[in-house]
């Protein structure tokens, strides 16, 4: 009989796996618990949680489009609902699959503002996300805000590599404020286990509130986002890096381990700060 | 179908969660999975805790292969905290060769990590642990663990050894928000050496570190600077896709113009 921690930490890694990767992620927990079905019950919900979280993105079956599955865009009985393609889909979390498309009409107080959005947003997407993009609007907060999100996915599991971009947006027309964040997930694993997290908390006030306004700042908050990222991959390679480790020692030399013996600490080298920490 | 190896399994899971989370990941899997506890403990690398010896007030690094029960032997006092009266001490062969390579490597990591912590276990004569720690800074850490086995033979020995660097990096501000680049990397090598006495295998295996971690640094570097940075570009391209598209086009033209002269 599994234990509340079993369950938990069966959630936990499902939580846990990079783009792309949840099917091996569950092979291996099957793998590992075997046919213990209190623990594979706990993997449904967590796998729920999973993909709303990370915006996942399926295609409709006879559809080319991506579309997402997130908390915005769930309906009451557990459909999955697309405006821009006036689809709702059911969705099956584990497989991940999409299926029984029936047609779906938006109603929304703000269903005008979001159509607008949907349509200057487009062009945003197409010009900035090169591999496998999907975005979706949708209300939220009882119909009283707009949340955008837009997603880019590249998946190279031959290369041993994964990732995923996630811009989250909630605009509230009550007073033009947008709330969101971005974050961005890496994984590199050949011989190793490589990760990159980001999370960049977003809050502005627009003065119109109009859907180019909006569409407008989003693109300006991203493209000075992905600015500084660069720049802070730089700044780390720069800096923290290279005062963790020296490429060489201050001498400029490799160690010559045969005179290792006469070598002193805080003579010949200098400093010798570390040898009574 | 043949079920996989559930330790084969729990590999795949450990390198592909966070491996910020590796430590509390091995715990949880070995609470999932008792059976797997020595196999986990002894194989997945994972940032080393410092301890103080007591008696030269010194700082050395705790791992499986100092550990005897829950006490940790000091590579410096060769003695066990807390004490242990029958603790598994190496001969006094092998200590003498493990004090050189102690005393080796401390000068190693002086000239290279300017600080932190470094430690030498032997359990047989000829195959060892080192690893280097330097002091966590606020932006990173970075833990470098060697194992290494040494096979005699005339005059030369043969050396296998596999070394793990954990390279944790965290960066933000209020402009950025959070970064955390963490991970690890793993590598191989084997290599027949000449030995003149026991000093050369301390020279031998301090030369091959040396050599490992310098590619390893360029390796990461690679990887934690280059590669996740490319992928970042992957997912998202600052300038719009359509001018990048059009500055191909006309590059292509004039290579194809030029190729026409």
């Amino acid at each position: 009989m599994p234990d509340a921690e079993t369950i938990e930490t069966t959630s936990n890694f499902i939580l846990d796996a990079p783009p792309g990767e949840l099917q091996d992620v569950i092979t291996d927990i099957k793998a590992l618990v075997g046919d213990d079905k209190d623990v594979l019950d706990a993997i449904p919900p967590a796998v729920e949680r999973y993909n709303k979280e990370q915006l996942l993105c399926t295609k409709l079956p006879g559809g080319s489009q991506q579309v997402i599955v997130s908390e915005y865009n769930e309906l009451p009985d557990g459909r999955y609902f697309d405006v821009g393609s006036q689809n709702s889909f059911e969705f099956d979390h584990v497989k991940q699959k999409a299926s029984n498309v029936q047609s779906y009409v938006l109603e929304s107080l703000n269903a005008d503002l979001i159509k607008s959005i949907l349509r200057e947003v487009e062009p945003h997407v197409k010009e900035h996300y090169p591999s496998l993009p999907a975005f979706s609007v949708n209300p939220c907060s009882d119909d009283s805000s707009i949340a955008l999100v837009i997603v880019g996915n590249k998946y190279s599991p031959s290369n041993y590599w994964n990732g995923r971009w996630r811009s989250t947006y909630v605009f509230n027309p009550a007073d033009n404020s947008l709330t969101g964040n971005i974050q961005v997930d890496v994984h590199y694993y050949e011989d190793g286990n490589v990760r990159l997290l980001t999370n960049k908390p977003v809050q502005v006030s627009l003065s119109s509130g109009s859907a180019a306004e909006i569409v407008k700042t989003i693109a300006g908050i991203e493209k000075k986002y992905q600015e500084d990222l660069n720049r802070a991959f730089g700044a780390l390679s720069e800096g923290a890096f290279k005062s963790l480790r020296r490429q060489l020692p201050i001498t400029r030399q490799k160690i010559d381990w045969d005179k290792i013996g006469s070598y002193r600490l805080g003579q010949d080298i200098g400093g010798g700060r570390g040898a009574q920490r | 179908m043949s079920s996989p190896d559930p330790f084969d399994s729990a590999l795949d899971l450990l390198r592909r969660l966070n491996p910020k989370h590796t430590a509390n990941n091995v715990n949880a899997l070995i609470n999932l999975v008792p059976d797997l506890t020595e196999e986990l403990l002894s194989s997945v690398d994972q940032p080393l805790q410092v301890q103080r010896c007591k008696k030269t007030g010194r700082d050395y690094l705790l791992c499986d292969y100092n550990r005897d029960g829950d006490s940790y032997r000091s590579p410096w006092s060769n003695e066990f905290d807390p004490p242990l009266t029958d603790g598994t001490l190496p001969s006094e062969k092998v200590r003498k060769m493990e004090v050189a390579a102690n005393d080796a490597f401390d000068i190693y990591r002086e000239l290279y990590y300017e600080g932190g912590v470094s430690s030498v276990y032997f359990w047989n004569l000829d195959d060892g642990f080192a690893a280097v720690s330097p002091s966590n800074k606020s932006t990173g850490s970075w833990d470098s663990i060697h194992v290494f086995e040494a096979t005699d033979r005339a005059r030369t020995a043969h050396y296998k050894l596999t070394s793990t660097v954990i390279l944790n990096m965290i960066n933000g501000d209020e402009s950025l928000g959070e970064m955390d680049l963490s991970g690890n990397m793993t590598r191989q090598i084997e290599q027949t050496l000449p030995v003149d006495d026991d000093s050369s295998h301390i020279a031998n295996i301090g030369k091959l570190v040396e050599d490992m971690e310098l590619k390893m640094r360029n390796l990461l570097q690679e990887v934690y600077f280059g590669k996740a940075k490319d992928v970042v570009g992957d997912l998202r391209s600052i300038n719009s896709l359509t001018e990048a598209q059009r500055d191909r086009s006309v590059h292509q033209e004039m290579i194809t113009s030029m190729g026409k002269r």
